[in-house]
């Protein structure tokens, strides 16, 4: 009785800390988990074992009797678990050391033991041999308002073959690594009719989902590593026998992870009010500046259009080639990118991840969706402003690769890999994470879907574009959106903004690009200019309606024919070119499969553009976008020339 | 002194052999124009009427070759398998012209006839083939030995740190590129007397082409060195001055290709030089034969 009474005086007090304010003056979310986590990593064993004191708060009206925590690194036990049977049934190519986590003791804050009722569920898939899921029946039901406390012993062995997570010799990323809640959606949350557990199990093609926690985490280590972690570093204290007790504190995030290797430089920087650390190996040091760069222009742009990082810290990681394994991966406060030794400064790939990964502090962070069932909502948002950032901070043509002899944007590879997918139409956009078919998770949730926004922003313009994520981040950060909410936002400020301009809401356009699976492809059918051979035939086309001179009889009928060959429609403009110099720009609602343009006068059609600004990048095929009667065949002669010169002198060298 | 007077008399052999330069020229452009200009009519032929071109003007745009769809994978395949054949057979076209141009070379007479041009290339094919086949696996065996299989101990290495990679990279590419040179003296010298012998054998010219470059290291090396450092710096201006010209006229293009051609010969007559010079330096001293 007395032991229970002191255990309940230290479940208060923990979680009286949890509720505290350290780092934000403010609560930023609901906070309706909390995490106090005291763990020892042994480098020998690769476990990471220790106590955790939890707390979950029902803040909806149900009763509800169990609580479900993901282990994710159960996913690493075994070839059989739903992980590796996605991902072939294997671990990987290496041999490899298995991950797993191991529930000591779990117990409710009076001590009352929870393991009777404790069993795994795979409700994604059924699968017996996946244990990624933990299902917990409480003794007495949650009620309404109730906050459940957990008290959980643990052990975590990390695996070798570093899949976001694991180890490689003396280099460890602790990812997923602890009994973390599922999300408990009630009624009238997202897509939820009743109230009910959002805990997926963990998937080979899937990221997270979980409410904003706040973390108290003591990480006891061997002083020789070199921490860094999601959260803010409050003390480091040497316990003797060569170890060090790290203690950190987050708030408001989505998950916590920490990385430990002795060959970590940290560099630090700021910008505004952000504290950002940068942990790189020792010797990549000259990747230093352009990687504080990148997430500076990350950090001014995101909050310039779209809202401000709410969190005064910011730490990201460069992994060593051994643990590359964990590169370009996000924690909203941690994230990794990846760069190499002596990257040369026109290959912006180190910058483009570092962006990346940031971004997702918004989308995967603040606004937190379900990565499981709409993996678009955080990927595919996320890349479209990477791209936007990278082409905008490190030039518009050249944003990935600046060389004289290759440019190529970062919004170019996006909509590359969509079009030239020969599985862009097996499925919509609108799946499941693990529901996408086999090789297409990327395509999709990624490519597919910063395509249609770039389309999106091309009919709608881009400071309205910048105005709909403005909004989207004031209504929904720190609350879960789903896709169903953010189209509720395009609609009310493209209405706002434009009013009626494009029909009373923009569904049409995301039943077709997130709901649909119709390809764009608008194309010039061809331009004629034909001779008006006699007067009265002349004096007759006056009637079109052309601007004609009055005194002047028009000498030509030229006519522009267009044609719709994909499913999808969109509204386009056509720039008729003239060999006078004339230029009529038509706006097309681009819904007919087959439209004409009809003009009169003393001036032939030179050429025909569709869609002049390449605003719809949803379009398959760019060069059937235009046509021309006298084609520039320069720059594939002057190609042609450098390659002849590239193999002759390629053959020259080889010989002897 | 005897290295400059190689390295003169050398220029002035190659110079005088221009007409077999012209011939080695113009067959390496017929040959990789049978690949360039089929490929060039395709990517024509897949670009239409389009304006598409445009966005070539800076550059090439991986977005423009994307858009050629089926187009591009055809190009792609067909590039695949033409530039092996290419490479094959301006290998053995190189192997042939060498003959050609050691022959006329030998002696410095300062007459070029072309019969006797084609005349040596023929008679030397064979030899010429396998001192080229043997010399190359030797060099490729190098390659291996001094930097392939550091680089793979060093990448499979889990304490190696980054920067020791390239390190290693630095150091093993040195020494190759010291011992390169040695090789290339071989080739040289082998080939000179093959040309040059009452009997010729491809095997004992290999060994003569070893036991020369050895007896003679202090001044052939040497040679090799500046010839090979002269043609490294015409390298880097070809590198630097050709990827950055983008001409916007028809004529400007023409210009190009000329400008390219030119390079490319200026290439091949610097080759003919170093050949001159070897053959100079063993002709120097014909008692060492």
């Amino acid at each position: 009785m007395k032991k229970k009474n002191i255990f309940l005086i230290v479940c208060l007090f923990s979680a009286n800390i949890l509720y505290s304010q350290i780092i934000n003056k403010e609560p930023l979310s609901a906070r309706l988990t909390g995490y106090k986590i005291d763990v020892t990593l042994n480098p020998e064993t690769t476990i990471v074992k220790g106590d955790m004191d939890a707390f979950w708060v029902n803040s909806s009206t149900d009763i509800v009797p169990d609580i479900r925590l993901h282990l994710y690194m159960n996913a690493f036990r075994s070839s059989k678990t739903t992980f590796y049977t996605e991902s072939g049934g294997s671990p990987g190519r290496r041999e490899s050391d298995p991950g797993w986590i191991e529930i000591n003791s779990f117990t409710d804050k009076e001590g009352l033991d929870l393991t009777p009722g404790m069993k795994f569920i795979s409700p994604d898939d059924d699968n017996p041999d996946d244990q990624t899921v933990l299902q917990v029946f409480l003794p007495k039901p949650a009620n309404p308002g109730d906050t459940v406390f957990v008290k959980i012993n643990f052990e975590t062995k990390l695996p070798s073959n570093i899949r976001r997570t694991g180890y490689n010799d003396d280099f460890f990323f602790v990812a997923q690594w602890f009994p973390k809640f599922g999300v408990y959606e009630p009624a009238g949350m997202r897509y939820a009719t009743v109230g009910g557990w959002n805990c997926h199990q963990f998937h080979a093609h899937s990221e997270f989902y979980s409410n904003h926690s706040v973390y108290d985490v003591s990480i006891t280590l061997p002083e020789e590593y070199v921490v860094g972690s999601g959260g803010l570093l409050i003390s480091e204290t040497e316990i003797g026998e060569g170890k060090k007790t790290l203690v950190y504190r987050a708030e408001d995030i989505v998950d916590f992870a920490w990385t430990a290797w002795p060959g970590y430089a940290v560099f630090k920087d700021s910008w505004e009010h952000v504290d950002i650390t940068l942990l790189i190996p020792g010797d990549r040091t000259e990747q230093v500046e352009r990687q504080f760069i990148a997430v500076k222009h990350a950090l001014e742009y995101l909050t310039e259009n779209v809202g401000p990082y709410p969190w005064p810290h910011l730490t990201f990681v460069d992994p060593p080639a051994k643990g590359s394994g964990a590169g370009g991966m996000e924690y909203t406060t941690l994230f990794t990118s990846m760069s190499f030794y002596r990257m040369p400064e026109w290959i912006h790939i180190p910058e483009m991840v570092t962006i990346h990964e940031f971004g997702h502090a918004y989308f995967m962070g603040i606004l937190a969706s379900n990565e499981f069932e709409e993996p678009w909502l955080d990927e595919g948002i996320n890349s479209f402003w990477e791209e936007r950032i990278v082409d905008h901070y490190y030039g518009r043509n050249s944003g990935l690769i600046d060389h004289p002899l290759i440019k190529i944007a970062d919004a170019s590879y996006s909509r590359i890999t969509y079009v030239t997918s020969p599985e862009k139409q097996i499925v919509s956009n609108n799946e499941y994470a693990w529901d996408y078919p086999l090789g297409t998770y990327s395509m999709m949730s990624y490519m597919k879907a910063t395509t249609w926004l770039f389309t999106l922003m091309g009919i709608v313009g881009e400071e309205t574009t910048n105005e709909i994520f403005r909004q989207y981040y004031k209504k929904w950060a720190f609350k879960h959106p789903c896709g169903r909410d953010f189209i509720n936002v395009v609609n009310e400020v493209v209405t706002e903004i434009h009013g009626d301009r494009f029909g009373p809401d923009m569904n049409w356009f995301f039943n077709q690009t997130l709901y649909g699976t119709g390809i764009c492809d608008y194309r010039v059918a061809g331009f004629q200019n034909r001779k008006l051979e006699t007067t009265d035939e002349a004096v007759e086309n006056t009637k079109s309606g052309d601007n004609i001179s009055t005194d002047t009889l028009p000498e030509y009928r030229s006519v522009a024919q267009f044609e719709r060959r994909g499913e999808l429609m969109f509204p386009v403009d056509i720039l008729i070119h003239f060999d006078n110099g004339d230029e009529i720009l038509e706006s097309w609602d681009g819904k007919s499969r087959y439209y004409e343009l009809e003009y009169t006068g003393n001036r032939k059609i030179d050429w025909v553009k569709i869609d002049p600004e390449f605003r719809i990048r949803m379009d398959v095929n760019y060069i059937n976008n235009s046509m021309t009667v006298d084609p520039d065949r320069l720059p594939i002669r002057r190609l042609t020339n450098k390659f002849i010169s590239f193999i002759q002198f390629f053959i020259i060298i080889i010989s002897l | 002194m005897q290295i400059l007077k190689a390295i003169k008399s050398g220029a002035l052999r190659a110079v005088i052999t221009w007409k077999g330069v012209l011939i080695i020229w113009f067959s390496l452009l017929l040959l990789i124009s049978l690949l360039v200009i089929p490929m060039k009519g395709a990517l024509r032929s897949g670009l239409g009427n389009s304006m598409i071109t445009e966005k070539l003007a800076d550059g090439i745009n991986i977005e423009v070759f994307a858009e050629l769809g089926q187009v591009f994978s055809s190009l792609i395949s067909f590039f695949a398998s033409g530039f092996l054949l290419v490479l094959l057979a301006g290998f053995l076209l190189n192997v042939f012209f060498a003959g050609g141009l050691f022959g006329t070379l030998r002696g410095a007479s300062g007459k070029f006839l072309s019969s006797e041009f084609f005349k040596a290339s023929a008679r030397n094919f064979w030899s010429f083939m396998v001192i080229s086949l043997i010399l190359s696996l030797i060099i490729m065996t190098l390659l291996f030995i001094i930097v392939g299989i550091p680089l793979g101990i060093v990448s499979q290495s889990q304490t190696a740190s980054e920067g020791s990679m390239q390190t290693a990279v630095k150091i093993t590419g040195l020494i190759f590129l010291l011992l390169l040179p040695i090789l290339l003296l071989v080739a040289d010298y082998s080939r000179a007397w093959q040309v040059s012998a009452d009997h010729p054998a491809c095997f004992k010219a290999i060994g003569y082409g070893f036991s020369r470059t050895f007896k003679t290291f202090l001044t052939s090396y040497p040679l090799m060195i500046i010839v090979l450092l002269i043609q490294i710096l015409f390298g880097w201006f070809v590198l630097t001055v050709i990827p950055g010209l983008r001409p916007a006229s028809g004529i400007g293009v023409f210009l190009l290709f000329l400008l390219t051609q030119l390079l490319f010969f200026i290439k091949i007559l610097l080759r003919a030089w170093r050949y001159g010079s070897v053959t100079a330096l063993m002709e120097q001293n014909p008692k060492r034969l």
